[in-house]
């Protein structure tokens, strides 16, 4: 954490040290909370179980794993429409092509170098930041070639959401591509979408 | 030979033995706190001795107050939220999963807590008045501080949008990795990181806009 508040411009790093200051306590404070705590019946976890299996929990799968769990789902389906076949059919048909993609997911997962292009002669540096380097301004710098900054970055297939940062401070979107949604910060972002190679 | 000077005659004082005592009672009741796992007090509480909470709040209500402070810049609403972060934690120990740390559980009900007191709050939210002046001041002030720095430093804070200010403190104030941030808000890791290093932006340029003037 020292390294982390030394990396920090001085003046931010004057706001942390002093946003550190313990807050002085309120002894009074603390004894409502402690008699409000002690008038409240004790918990117990007579429920727990219960509550355990009936809370909701959330699965939270990226696109790719979508895509190979519905690519799954459609060869089990297939699969299943075969087994209980009545019609006299022969069981051995091809396997849809969905499922037999699945085959090439490992190969398709293989980063692939995108090219990031920002037309900005007026500036004196150019970074690329996103979702794929920490949004770090130091990770990806720009090279110029009369005004136009390029990087070449190894991306994995999938959406990437990212920004441009000029001459350090200044966070601007790429014009060329569609903005990302829910930011809310002022600050725009764009997205690219890497495919995989075999799609 | 002039002036005061300590002597030590060998046997310690009636005095200085009951302080002994009393240093090392407390000496040993921090060790015995600091050992003794979040996990086992809430044990404790689930079986039926609440008082383990009570270490509980000892441990994490510094912390916690600091936190709230921070983001809603109010002590009396920061009060509001440490109460009821506190009584639904206690409420809801039946819930806590030992896996989870208890002190991101803990963050978990305090962010929301905070998030709630301020939506709530609303147009009530007191509006921190830029006072281009006070915080000029302050620049030439960083060698010494005085009374008014903290308030200076809430007005700062208070400038940040809600969800910046918040990634800010809880990553630069309390200290919490990108992964605890994570489980304490709901929010992925790089979504934090972007909120950081914009908060980070945001406080810098306010300097330099400053210096600027």
């Amino acid at each position: 954490m020292t390294d982390e508040l030394d990396s920090l411009d001085p003046n931010v790093r004057w706001i942390v040290t002093e946003a550190r200051r313990p807050v002085p306590a309120d002894a009074a404070a603390r004894d409502r909370l402690i008699d409000a705590i002690n008038a409240e019946p004790v918990p117990s976890r007579g429920l727990r179980l219960v509550t355990w299996l009936l809370q909701p929990r959330r699965l939270v799968l990226p696109p790719l794993a979508t895509a190979a769990l519905a690519a799954g789902l459609v060869g089990v389906g297939v699969l299943g429409g075969i087994a209980i076949n009545r019609d006299g059919r022969p069981a051995a048909v091809q396997l849809p092509a969905a499922a037999a993609g699945q085959t090439q997911l490992p190969d398709s997962l293989a980063p692939r170098a995108v090219k990031f292009v920002l037309i900005a002669p007026q500036a004196t540096n150019v970074s690329l930041v996103g979702d794929f380097n920490g949004w770090d301004s130091g990770a990806s710098p720009m090279k110029a070639t009369d005004g136009t900054w390029t990087v070449f970055v190894s991306l994995q297939p999938g959406l990437h959401t990212y920004s441009f940062v000029v001459d350090g401070r200044h966070f601007v979107s790429d014009p060329t591509a569609p903005i990302a949604p829910g930011d809310g910060f002022g600050h725009r972002s764009s997205v690219v979408l890497v495919r995989q190679p075999s799609l | 030979m002039c002036g005061a000077s300590l002597s030590w005659s060998g046997a310690p004082s009636p005095e200085l033995l009951v302080v002994q005592r009393y240093v090392t009672s407390q000496a040993r009741r921090w060790v015995i706190d600091n050992e003794t796992s979040d996990a086992a007090y809430v044990q404790q509480v689930l079986n039926g001795n609440s008082d383990a909470f009570t270490r509980l709040v000892d441990r994490y209500y510094e912390r916690c107050a600091r936190f709230a402070v921070r983001m809603l810049g109010d002590r009396d609403d920061a009060e509001d939220a440490l109460q009821q972060t506190f009584l639904r934690a206690y409420r809801s120990l039946g819930r806590y999963q030992e896996q989870d740390r208890f002190s991101a559980w803990l963050y978990r009900i305090l962010v929301n807590q905070c998030r709630s007191a301020a939506a709530q709050r609303g147009r009530r939210e007191r509006v921190f008045v830029r006072e281009e002046t006070a915080l000029l001041n302050a620049a030439d002030r960083r060698q010494g501080w005085s009374g008014e720095d903290e308030e200076l430093v809430q007005r700062i804070l208070a400038e940040l949008d809600p969800l910046l200010r918040e990634a800010f403190v809880l990553k630069y104030v309390e200290e919490l990795s990108y992964e605890e941030m994570s489980a304490a808000t709901g929010v992925g890791v790089s979504a934090l990181k972007m909120r950081v290093k914009r908060a980070c932006d945001r406080l810098r340029a306010r300097w330099e806009h400053i210096k600027d003037d």
